[in-house]
């Protein structure tokens, strides 16, 4: 049965709304301070609904870093154990099923409608702070725009904001229209920033993710990875030969890893993606809307191709572009379900540079500052991949000297360049020289710690400070 | 070495001395001192200090065409011989008007800067010789600078009152060591002492004496730690000889960096016997005297003009214990003199010679300070051209120091590869203002320019003569950021400029290239 149109009176007892259900999460919130503990207990509790045979659609910031996942529908008390089928954090998005379904086999799954219109009403369907039963809250669709998505706060899709209330808890609730799923309630503003600001995932993005997992494996979005400059300037227009047409835009930075890294350069200008022409200021029109070009892109998936029209010297060219995910910014954003990656060694605590990181040890380092701000900018992550930092210095005798050098990046140890964790690794292993030297960037002494007594002195550190594991390089 | 994370508590003004309530220094003084009043002690008056008063312009670093509103600053000056007045640096930075003033009798007459030295922090007026000038000075006895003080001496440092009395507040020196002045650089010596200072109006000189000569100036005071470091005489007998031979050469610098080699296991890498004394040359500069008279990273420097080096790179003053190697030339030496450096490199001893320099604010990539003249700039059609400085990365707080700010100041840090490829300053893009011809680029700001129409970017005079060399009638200007190329019209450029000449901006000149 479907749920009835969005103005009428509702009786939950009619099991209408049976299938959006209550998902209670424990959490363990991974301690990038001390990566060789567990980490920080807690817990929270969003909305999920039915979407297929056992398949609860929800946000991933619902069930992110879950140790316990429990669903509850609104007539029925009993918790179902549950468990994460597929998540997908740069979209916030996440398919979870309970451990025995059959509690929800008679349920009818919530349908999918498509992008409603501004002005039209809906409503948002869940359990958010307030009381324990199902809620809902009525308003109307105030603006469609591309908008950064706070789970990751890297990643950018198109989003739908309207002025329902959407309070901590509504997460990964439906908002419906004449019975059927526009989209998945997800973030807002704090009533201290701007009030009735509520923003839902919408149709075009929950599809794209389920179309993704149909293999069974989520591949994330797949990227241009390329920086377009409005063509506003007449001398500009008339430089890169597009003048006064109002179509292309410049390309004003492209990276050399992503998927037009050997394609497009510098003062290229896109004229049109998939034959769809490219307005001056980088928006397209599809699908009726006006949208950021990337948009086409986004629907795409890693191997699919798209058509690109563009100029270089006056010079109108066509390419073809097998898109792929472009990992570098991955490290850039939050990340979550992980265990944290470490390397103790003589007291040394060596950790890959990411947002996790930065976060938790509070870096004021210039150099890894720099580092982490212009990993993209400069391409850092061309000649680094996973910087390393030195985040912290266990204080003994073998390392006294050196606890000044704690937030520092790591260049090199004992003749091996780190690219990676696991090259710290590597280079410790090398064992052909009575010290171990580690090589810091832009800091003009090395580090030094003579072999015998850092082999004596790292036992006595992992026990005095009980540290279990001297590693996790991750599962391999 | 860089220095730039001790932070310093400079008097910046009367608001930066705390009132105190005169029990507060009762408590201290009855446990430290045996004799004299608990309170600051009262004499009549001393003839050889005036007040200094001083009004204070600098440049917008921003909107360089323009200055900040002004702002004034009252100090104490010392008066030497020949009528001349010590200052600190800071006092006079920017000045646009200088007075002195008796103060008992509150008799004023304009003074100018005869000679500034704005790393030593140190300044010398003058008043335009005429009959109001002598009668000014003819109740002023020159004061003595006195080099002797040492680590246990008591000294004062002096005030006025509203109606000229002298105010005394009595210090005891309880360290000696460098230390960066006001400005980025090298450390310079200081004094440290510790004891409450009265607040009075004039704070921004104030001179520090033991038995009528002159031991130093108050560099800065901590009110909440009470600790109050002292520009001393030897930095000041030094200033005031350089300025005697007619040629100032200020203090010289070798243009090195040592790491300490106390720890052991450093040591033994190093090839250090255990008791060796000796630090490593982690950096030589490039044009530096290290350089020029052959020292080489690596090294282990062991002494300095006879004086042995230790661990921790000090030495032994005869006169104030172990300080750091820096003041053997720093302080001790003067440019041109020669320098005698033994270090120890592949095992064997070395001893090095060469002559003494300094490095110019100018030799900097980044320039580190910049007082008294404006920024140098471009504008062209609404896009402005800076040469990058630490005053401009400074005005920005910690907060806005991501992006493009983040980004220069890591350049500031790092200069070496930009000095490596030619570059005598870096030339950015620091504002655009809304014309129709920067139409489009509003938003960009804090882009290093690499080149204007083909030309190579090494400072802004080639980016004022890359600008005559357009191709088609549009400047193509190549950046090291996004969006790296952006292209304006020459005609409509030099229209723009022409408008903002007479327009809203109040600019009076399109560029500053003095």
């Amino acid at each position: 049965m479907a749920p009835p149109p969005a103005t009428q009176a509702i009786d939950v007892k009619s099991g209408a709304w049976e299938g959006i259900v209550n998902i209670d999460v424990s959490v363990l919130v991974p301690d990038y301070r001390e990566p060789w503990n567990a980490g920080q207990p807690s817990g929270g509790s969003g909305t999920g609904f039915l979407i297929g045979k056992n398949r609860f659609l929800t946000n991933a910031h619902v069930v992110s870093n879950a140790t316990r996942i429990l669903i509850r529908t609104t007539n029925d008390p009993e918790p179902h154990p549950a468990k994460i089928v597929h998540i997908a954090h740069d979209c916030d998005l996440a398919l979870i099923e309970a451990e025995d379904g059959s509690h929800f086999d008679k349920l009818k799954p919530l349908d999918f409608g498509g992008i409603p219109q501004l002005n039209t009403e809906v409503i948002a369907i869940g359990y958010p702070i307030g009381g324990d039963r199902i809620s809902v809250t009525r308003g109307v669709v105030s603006r469609i725009d591309f908008r950064p998505y706070s789970h990751t706060s890297v990643d950018s899709h198109l989003a739908i904001q309207v002025d329902a209330a959407i309070n901590p808890g509504n997460s990964g609730g439906p908002v419906m229209q004449e019975g059927k799923v526009v989209g998945v309630a997800f973030q807002g503003f704090s009533g201290r920033v701007a009030q009735n600001v509520g923003y839902m995932i919408p149709v075009p993005v929950i599809k794209r993710f389920l179309k993704d997992i149909e293999d069974g494996r989520y591949d994330h979005y797949v990227d241009l990875a390329a920086s377009d400059f409005p063509i506003e300037n007449p001398a500009q227009a008339k430089a890169l030969g597009t003048q006064g047409e109002g179509v292309g835009v410049m390309v004003g930075d492209v990276e050399p890893q992503g998927s037009v890294g050997d394609l497009l350069k510098i003062g290229d200008v896109i004229l049109s993606i998939d034959d769809n022409p490219v307005m001056n200021n980088g928006l397209v029109r599809f699908e009726g809307e006006l949208m950021d070009m990337n948009e086409i892109v986004e629907r795409k998936f890693a191997g699919d191709t798209i058509k690109l029209k563009y100029m270089r010297n006056g010079k109108k060219l066509e390419t073809t572009v097998t898109l792929k995910r472009f990992d570098p910014y991955v490290r850039l954003g939050a990340q979550y379900n992980q265990r944290p990656r470490y390397i103790v060694n003589a007291g040394l605590v060596f950790q890959p540079l990411d947002r996790n990181l930065m976060d938790a040890h509070q870096m004021r380092d210039d150099t890894v500052n720099y580092v982490f701000d212009n990993f993209l900018t400069d391409k850092l992550y061309v000649e680094r991949p996973e910087p390393v930092v030195l985040t912290n210095v266990l204080p003994d005798e073998v390392n006294t000297w050196i606890t000044p050098y704690a937030h520092s990046i790591v260049d090199e140890i004992n003749g091996v360049k780190i690219k990676s964790l696991k090259d710290v690794q590597t280079a410790l292993a090398k064992k052909d020289k009575p010290f171990i030297e580690i090589v810091l960037l832009e800091k003009n002494r090395p580090l030094v710690l003579k072999r015998e007594l850092a082999e004596d002195a790292h036992k006595r550190i992992m026990a005095t400070y009980n540290i279990l594991e001297d590693s996790y390089l991750g599962d391999e | 070495m860089k220095l730039s994370q001790i932070s310093l508590f400079l008097v910046l003004g009367a608001a930066t001395l705390p009132a105190q309530t005169p029990d507060a220094p009762k408590k201290q003084r009855a446990v430290a001192v045996t004799e004299g009043p608990a309170v600051a002690l009262q004499v009549v008056q001393n003839n050889s200090l005036v007040r200094v008063n001083a009004t204070s312009q600098p440049f917008s670093l921003h909107l360089p065409w323009q200055k900040e509103s002004p702002s004034s600053r009252r100090g104490l000056g010392v008066v030497l011989a020949g009528n001349r007045v010590l200052v600190t640096g800071q006092m006079v930075a920017d000045s646009t008007y200088i007075e002195l003033e008796l103060p008992e009798k509150g008799q004023k007459i304009p003074a100018k800067v005869v000679a500034v030295d704005y790393e030593a922090n140190l300044a010398l007026l003058e008043s335009v010789p005429s009959d109001r000038q002598k009668a000014f000075f003819a109740g002023l006895k020159p004061m003595a600078v006195d080099t002797s003080a040492r680590i246990g001496d008591t000294v004062d440092i002096l005030q006025t009152g509203r109606v000229g009395e002298l105010i005394k507040s009595e210090l005891k020196i309880g360290k000696v060591l460098t230390r960066r002045y006001n400005v980025e650089g090298s450390g310079f010596l200081v004094y440290e002492a510790n004891n409450i200072v009265r607040s009075e109006a004039n704070s921004f000189t104030l001179p520090v004496v033991k038995n009528g000569k002159l031991v130093g100036l108050l560099l800065s005071y901590d009110s909440k730690n009470q600790v109050t470091t002292i520009l001393p005489a030897p930095i000041i007998e030094h200033f005031l000889k350089d300025v005697a031979d007619g040629s100032y050469g200020g203090f010289p610098s070798l243009g090195m960096e040592l790491q300490s080699t106390l720890d052991e296991q450093y040591r033994e890498y190093l090839g250090l016997k255990p008791d060796a004394p000796g630090v490593l040359i982690s950096l030589v500069m490039k044009g530096g005297s290290a350089e020029k008279s052959g020292m080489k990273k690596g090294d282990i420097l062991i002494a300095i003009n006879g004086f042995a080096i230790d661990s921790r790179g000090d030495y032994k003053d005869p006169q104030f214990g172990a300080l750091s190697s820096s003041h053997l030339v720093r302080g001790r030496a003067y440019v041109g003199d020669k320098v005698e450096i033994k270090v120890i490199r592949d095992g064997k001893e070395v001893t090095l010679t060469g002559e003494l320099t300094r490095r110019k604010p100018d030799d900097y990539l980044v320039l580190p300070y910049l007082f008294d003249k404006g920024p140098r700039y471009v504008l062209m059609g609404g896009l402005l051209f800076q040469e990058l400085s630490s005053p401009y990365l400074d005005a920005f707080g910690e907060e806005q120091r991501g992006g493009a700010i983040l980004r220069l100041s890591h350049v500031a840090s790092h200069p070496e590869k930009y000095e490596e490829d030619g570059r005598k300053k870096l030339v950015f893009l620091s504002l655009v203002l809304p014309t129709p011809s920067a139409q489009g680029y509003e938003k960009l700001g804090g882009q290093v320019v690499n080149k204007v129409n083909g030309k190579a970017i090494n400072d802004l005079n080639d980016l004022a003569d890359a600008f005559k060399s357009a191709k088609d009638a549009v400047h193509v200007i190549e950046l090291n950021d996004f969006p790296h190329i952006i292209y304006l019209d020459t005609f409509n450029a030099e229209r723009d400029n022409m408008r903002l000449l007479e327009g809203a901006y109040r600019i009076g000149s399109l560029k500053r290239l003095e």
